[in-house]
């Protein structure tokens, strides 16, 4: 009998203990943040998105090389004998035009493989992480500054001098334009 | 007292018609169902009678007790949903005289009644009146009537109980 | 009927020659009718936003916030269009009729409860002499609904569901009848509007605070009771999401189950409702000077708070076990209510 009355204290006493606590967190600040509104800050070196200062590349295209998964493309074209197409930022010189630097991003493991090798630093991770699209060709990123008519037109240059090139070698004349 | 008579005769066919189902559905299961509504229709029959608390006591004790009883008992049954209600197994002649026996006493019981002045009677509360009644005058047979159900309150206990010991 | 029959005479007083009175009185009667589906649907929908928020928040969350701007208030909204514009599935094996009606009864309970709760003085729909008994009845004639629609289901977990549902209302319905009837022998009355009359004064006359503290604990046993009624946490075993699916309505998609859902919620408000009739004073303001509030306010208030404890209990308590569960209501609610009958009504005895 007494344990009965016991029990019943109890179970009273705790279930007004429990509403205490849930009616006190009533009140206390939520730890929801509400994403699309306000972002959680990462880490400044966190290994998100990719990114490619292109004024930097010098087109060695190592990190394609070293990427596991080649989600990176790139092309390049040869500068002309008299063209300085300037210097990346710590002195290394360009000699190739980048035409086309793709990353699609679908395809990155992030394991951040392709920016230990670049001589200038030039590709490295940023914190930027929602990236979402509805269509899995916004994913690849491009990150060259040629326009396609530029892109035609060196890759016709190029043509013409591999063109010279050969004629040299056969021995033949350089056609002038 | 016009949509009065109007809504009496609708109460009068929707109990009928669900007293028709209990007797007449193939599955014992629609049976058991329709048997709710056979009761609700019962109360509104017992209010045109100006017995409000009957009528409600009515639900309670046939739908809520009853009626769960026996739709827990059908529920409980295997292969319920095969078994076809054996109405016709009946011995003719017997149900005929059974049928013809109770329709006698019914067209007595109508002859001797003025039946449809009740509905023109005025509404009167009747819970006060039943208590006082219950309480004083027919005090013996209401204490008798709970001992009696006390009783089998007790038995439903014990054979209960019973299976527990032989363990 | 007789109030509103009043107030829409009232309201069209051009209407009452014109028409002849079984007209009239069929329509306040649909409009009644109406009105109280219009309060049940938008009440479900308050509620059910409420419920989330309160559960978010006690969670340390936030809930819904997007959909209509402040705090996420349409989501329900938004949620209903979505169950509406859902397929009607009935499963191939079902019993097709049964399995249509089974909601249709449980809502239907639900919005005949309506008929008997006292708003204000003059604003109740029916004053039915045996209004809590009344009540009392018609929660019954739900339980055949949930055995209806588990049993309709041909599943397994429905028809678990629904033989626990059916167990648990049997048993607590005792103890719910036997600690309303200490509010019975106090007030001498089974109509709901004579209960609230009885209470008039300030907060100390209402009957919670009657021959203090036992009819404070008769409360207690009614709201304990009145949780397992509606099959909520922590008597939820029904709907065991963890062990039985969804229980009864396991089957039940797009309309059916709002209808489930929407009875669910309107249960809630409505032993909400009888608690405040029966122990808080219905519509009386806790202090008489307060008076020129109207009653609805003070009803709804006081019916809405008590939704908000069940639904703080339902995010404070795990769920019972089954052994649990009956012998809360057989061992512990039952006999206490018994006592309070005898204390109560000796109590009336002495002071007679």
């Amino acid at each position: 009998m007494r344990e009965y009355f016991k029990n019943i204290y109890e179970a009273i006493v705790t279930i007004l203990i429990g509403m205490g606590v849930t009616f006190r967190h009533l009140f206390v600040p939520s730890v929801t943040l509400q994403y699309p509104h306000e972002k959680l800050k990462l880490p400044e070196r966190s290994r998100m998105k990719l990114f490619v200062n292109i004024d930097d590349c010098i087109g060695c295209r190592q990190c394609e090389r070293a990427c596991p998964v080649d989600c990176i493309t790139i092309d390049t074209i040869k500068a002309g004998k008299d063209e300085d197409l300037g210097a990346a930022s710590n002195g290394q010189k360009k000699r190739f035009h980048v035409t086309k630097f793709d990353i699609d991003m679908s395809l990155c493991c992030f394991c951040n493989l392709c920016t230990f090798p670049c001589p200038t630093e030039c590709i490295y991770m940023t914190p930027e992480f929602d990236f979402a699209t509805y269509d899995r060709n916004n994913l690849i990123f491009h990150f060259s500054n040629y326009t396609p008519e530029q892109v035609r037109e060196l890759k016709e240059r190029e043509a013409q001098q591999k063109a010279a090139l050969a004629n040299a070698k056969t021995g033949k004349k350089p056609e002038q334009k | 007292m016009e949509m009065q008579e109007v809504l009496f005769y609708a109460i009068m066919a929707f109990t009928i018609f669900s007293a028709v189902i209990v007797a007449f559905a193939n599955k014992l299961i629609h049976s058991a169902f329709a048997l709710l509504f056979t009761f609700v229709g019962f109360a509104g029959l017992y209010i045109y009678l100006s017995a409000d608390f009957l009528a409600v006591t009515q639900i309670i004790i046939y739908v809520g007790g009853i009626l769960v009883l026996i739709l827990f008992g059908v529920l409980m049954t295997q292969d319920i949903y095969d078994v076809k209600a054996i109405a016709a197994h009946n011995p003719l002649l017997l149900s005929l005289g059974g049928g013809a026996f109770t329709a006698i006493i019914l067209a007595v019981l109508i002859s001797k009644k003025p039946w449809f002045t009740l509905l023109n009677k005025e509404f009167e509360p009747t819970t006060a009146t039943i208590g006082k009644l219950i309480l004083y005058e027919y005090l013996l047979p209401f204490e008798i009537a709970s001992i009696l159900l006390l009783g089998a309150l007790i038995g439903a206990v014990y054979l209960a109980r019973a299976e527990d010991k032989d363990k | 009927m007789e109030p509103i029959l009043k107030l829409f005479t009232e309201l069209l007083p051009g209407l009452s020659p014109l028409l002849p009175y079984w007209l009239l009185a069929t329509l306040s009667a649909l409009i009644a009718a109406l009105v109280l589906f219009g309060f049940i649907a938008v009440f479900a929908l308050f509620a059910i936003w409420l419920e989330r928020k309160i559960s978010a928040h006690m969670q340390d969350r936030l809930g819904p916030m997007e959909v209509g701007g402040w705090h996420g208030w349409a989501q329900t909204i938004a949620d209903t269009f979505k169950l509406l514009m859902k397929e009607d599935l009935i499963p191939e094996k079902a019993d097709r009729f049964l399995f249509k009606l089974a909601p249709m009864i449980v809502f239907s309970v639900s919005i005949a409860s309506f008929a008997v709760l006292p708003w204000s003085r003059d604003f109740i729909p029916t004053d039915l002499n045996v209004g809590l008994l009344y009540i009392l009845s018609i929660s019954s004639l739900a339980v055949i609904g949930i055995l209806m629609g588990g049993w309709a289901s041909n599943n397994k977990w429905s028809l678990y569901g629904a033989m626990r549902s059916v167990a648990q209302i049997v048993s607590y319905e005792i103890p719910i009848s036997l600690s309303l009837i200490t509010v019975i022998l106090i007030t001498g009355t089974l109509s709901m509007q004579g209960i609230v009359q009885s209470q008039q004064g300030n907060f100390l006359s209402w009957n919670i605070f009657h021959y203090f503290p036992f009819m404070f604990v008769a409360f207690v046993i009614y709201f304990i009771a009145s949780l397992a009624e509606v099959n909520r946490t922590p008597f939820d075993l029904p709907e065991a999401e963890s062990e039985l699916v969804a229980g009864f309505h396991t089957e039940y998609s797009g309309m059916r189950f709002a209808f489930f859902f929407l009875a669910e919620y309107a249960n809630m408000f409505i032993v909400s409702a009888i608690a405040a009739t029966a122990f808080l004073g219905g519509w009386l303001p806790p202090f008489s000077f307060l008076d020129f509030i109207p009653g609805p306010f003070w009803f709804f208030g006081k019916s809405l708070f008590l939704v908000f404890v069940q639904m703080w209990l339902r995010w404070t308590l795990p769920r019972l076990r089954v052994d649990q569960l009956m012998y809360t209501s057989w061992k512990v609610l039952t006999p206490f209510s018994f006592v309070l009958i005898l204390i109560v009504s000796f109590w009336q005895l002495l002071t007679l």
